[in-house]
């Protein structure tokens, strides 16, 4: 019989909210993924509807990279969702750097800032995901070579932002003209 | 594969030599569909390669990935090449935020409605003259 005294009920509301899924690496998969993130930065979070469906992007995105990039067919890509309470929400997508194309850590980050560059001009169908989406809607970018190989790349978006206040409402009054900050 | 259409249907165009379509997405452009449909839009590109005017209605549009942003973007150039042009109506919030992050808003008008976005494409100072 386990003894462990159980956590006062403050600790665990403050105890953030990590939820991992493994994911094999199959393109059929990631529209679930999009609705389960949408389905928890909207109950799981202070996060408003237009952030959720921001993440569903960024998530997206991040999964598409990992399952083509970094990842050989059969393996499997890891995703971690943590929500802190009243603070920022985080999501790391781990790959096995099985892929076809092998890239360190530093050479994704200099790739995205590259990109980031405003005079920077996209040519071609791809590389705009992590450049024009995830960094764009996240404070944080970071990559990580992971010991076994893989690459990690974690996001965090805090909840306290002044690109947070705006609303969803003025897209759909004016959608014709740009918000301009 | 995730579940995405595209529809095309002619709009009557009163100028000569122009070729003007109502382009209905609906559903979701992701990674596992987004080429085979984006043939679409290329094989009418292919038949049409001078003065295409293509209204996207993007009303039933659910989500689409940066992908497809790219292909949006190399058609709004092979349109625009062949002295043609794009309009975009009825985006959802969520479609017309990914469009704007993007930039790619500066490139494409998007209008709320059906009638808007047909005025302003088929309006005479857009026609070839």
């Amino acid at each position: 019989m386990d003894h462990t005294p159980a956590q006062p009920a403050q600790a665990l509301e403050n105890k953030p909210m990590k939820i991992q899924i493994m994911l094999p690496t199959n393109a059929y998969f990631i529209s679930g993924i999009r609705d389960f993130t949408l389905g928890l930065i909207r109950n799981m979070t202070e996060f408003s509807e237009q952030w959720a469906f921001r993440f569903q992007s960024v998530v997206d995105e991040l999964c598409n990279n990992a399952i083509e990039h970094g990842s050989a067919p059969g393996q499997e890509i890891k995703i971690t969702f943590i929500n802190n309470q009243h603070d920022s929400i985080e999501i790391i997508v781990e790959d096995t750097g099985t892929g076809k194309v092998k890239l360190s850590a530093a050479e994704m980050q200099r790739i995205v800032n590259e990109r980031r560059n405003p005079k920077y001009i996209h040519i071609g169908i791809r590389g705009r995901g992590l450049s024009k989406i995830v960094a764009e809607w996240t404070d944080e970018l970071e990559f990580k070579d992971l010991p076994t190989g893989g690459m990690q790349v974690r996001i965090k978006k805090f909840l306290k932002d002044p690109a947070l206040q705006q609303e969803m409402s003025k897209y759909l009054e004016s959608p014709t003209h740009l918000v301009l900050q | 594969m995730t579940q995405a259409n595209i529809t095309i249907e002619d709009i009557p165009a009163t100028a000569a030599g122009v070729t003007a379509k109502l382009v209905k997405f609906q559903g979701q452009l992701d990674e596992s569909n987004v080429d085979e449909k984006a043939k679409i839009i290329y094989a009418l590109l292919e038949q049409f390669p001078q003065n295409l005017y293509l209204l996207f209605d993007f009303e039933e549009l659910e989500y689409m990935n940066s992908k497809s942003i790219g292909y949006l973007t190399d058609w709004y150039g092979k349109v625009s090449e062949g002295k043609g042009k794009i309009v975009i109506s009825k985006t959802r919030s969520n479609i017309l935020d990914i469009l704007q992050v993007v930039g790619l808003t500066q490139l494409i008008n998007c209008y709320a409605t059906l009638d808007e976005a047909k005025f302003a494409l088929l309006q005479p100072a857009t026609l070839p003259s």
